[in-house]
């Protein structure tokens, strides 16, 4: 009776933090973005519960290791709450968001590059030899093919495929998040589209 | 570009299970709620900078009473009281240098302050034969 009453409990509490997630899910960044003038707290919570996850994947596919995207996506918000007084209310929540996130994962990659013997270059043959690798990531053959091609742009190219092919990010949004115009945007997208398809047909 | 036929969509990656619902709590734990106690601190943490300077004001007060108490600056008491004043005005005649003070005297037109010119000469006399010096000298000089 016990255990029914425990289990029921829980099953309540895990049912009420979901529709407290899809509540602030369903927010708009302008509602948050009032929130935080009274309620700085309230409106952080909503910020992390409604951009969590899609910052922790954004962050994930340039980090690559589960490891370092939570590491970066911590920092993110501690940013984002050392910072939030300051945000400016005209400025879209979003792209200021992904900016932060996007930052932090460069900062840790370059912390990476300099301090560890791991290279990330070969993901099939990293996966292949490390716990990481067989843990979390379940991709086919191909999703392996397009994460090594991904890997072989150059750093702003990533980002860039990243944020319009997975985040379906505007180029408008993205040049605030990325402070690059429009038009260089677009050429950058371009180029990394070819080369992917140029590096999974084998041409 | 979701539709691009040449490039697989879906994501790969994967979270351990409930992730996303332990992240959230663990940066909301680590920002607002952490903020919260810093926000609300104790009487012993308001009154730590004060209690500290009290503290060190007090060590001081006790170091220097303990040090006055222990190492008395003896040797200055006991030899001004043990000097006589004849041993005092001894001292002090000769570390003046009479010579200067008498050509100085011997000059004639030198200008004098105005408490100067109230000295008789007779009190600048009795003076220096209170204090041992020549009367002969005194007199060549006069």
């Amino acid at each position: 009776m016990i255990i029914e009453i425990s289990l029921n409990l829980y099953t309540f509490y895990q049912s009420k933090d979901k529709i407290s997630t899809a509540l602030s899910d369903q927010r708009s960044d302008s509602d948050i973005q009032k929130l935080l003038e009274t309620n700085i707290d309230q409106g952080f919570r909503l910020v992390v519960e409604k951009y969590s996850t899609r910052l922790y994947w954004h962050i994930r596919r340039l980090v690559i290791l589960h490891e370092d995207a939570d590491d970066a996506l911590q920092n993110t918000f501690i940013n984002v709450w050392r910072n939030i007084s300051n945000f400016r209310r005209e400025s879209s929540l979003y792209t200021w968001l992904y900016a932060i996130a996007t930052n932090e994962a460069l900062a840790l990659i370059n912390k990476r590059t300099r301090n560890s013997a791991v290279s990330l270059d070969d993901l099939g043959s990293w996966f292949a030899n490390s716990t990481e690798g067989s843990t979390w990531f379940d991709g086919d053959e191909a999703q392996l093919k397009l994460q090594n091609a991904i890997l072989k742009l150059p750093e702003k190219q990533r980002i860039v495929f990243n944020l319009r092919y997975f985040d379906e990010m505007t180029y408008e949004e993205m040049s605030i998040v990325l402070n690059t115009s429009v038009g260089a945007l677009k050429a950058s997208y371009h180029h990394a589209v070819k080369k992917i398809e140029n590096i999974l047909t084998g041409i | 570009m979701k539709n691009n036929d040449k490039i697989p969509a879906g994501n790969p990656f994967k979270v351990p299970g409930n992730y996303f619902e332990a992240v959230t709590r663990k940066i909301i734990s680590s920002t607002v709620e952490n903020q919260r106690e810093i926000k609300k601190p104790g009487f012993y943490l308001k009154m730590r900078p004060f209690l500290a300077v009290a503290a060190s004001v007090a060590v001081l007060a006790i170091l220097s009473y303990t040090g006055i108490k222990l190492f008395p600056p003896r040797n200055v008491s006991l030899s001004l009281s043990g000097i006589s004043v004849e041993e005092y005005s001894e001292t002090l005649l000769n570390d003046i240098d009479l010579l200067t003070l008498e050509e100085i005297a011997a000059l004639p037109g030198l200008p004098q302050d105005q408490e100067n010119q109230f000295v008789d000469k007779k009190d600048i006399i009795e003076y220096l034969m209170l204090e041992n010096i020549d009367i002969n000298e005194i007199h060549d000089q006069l």
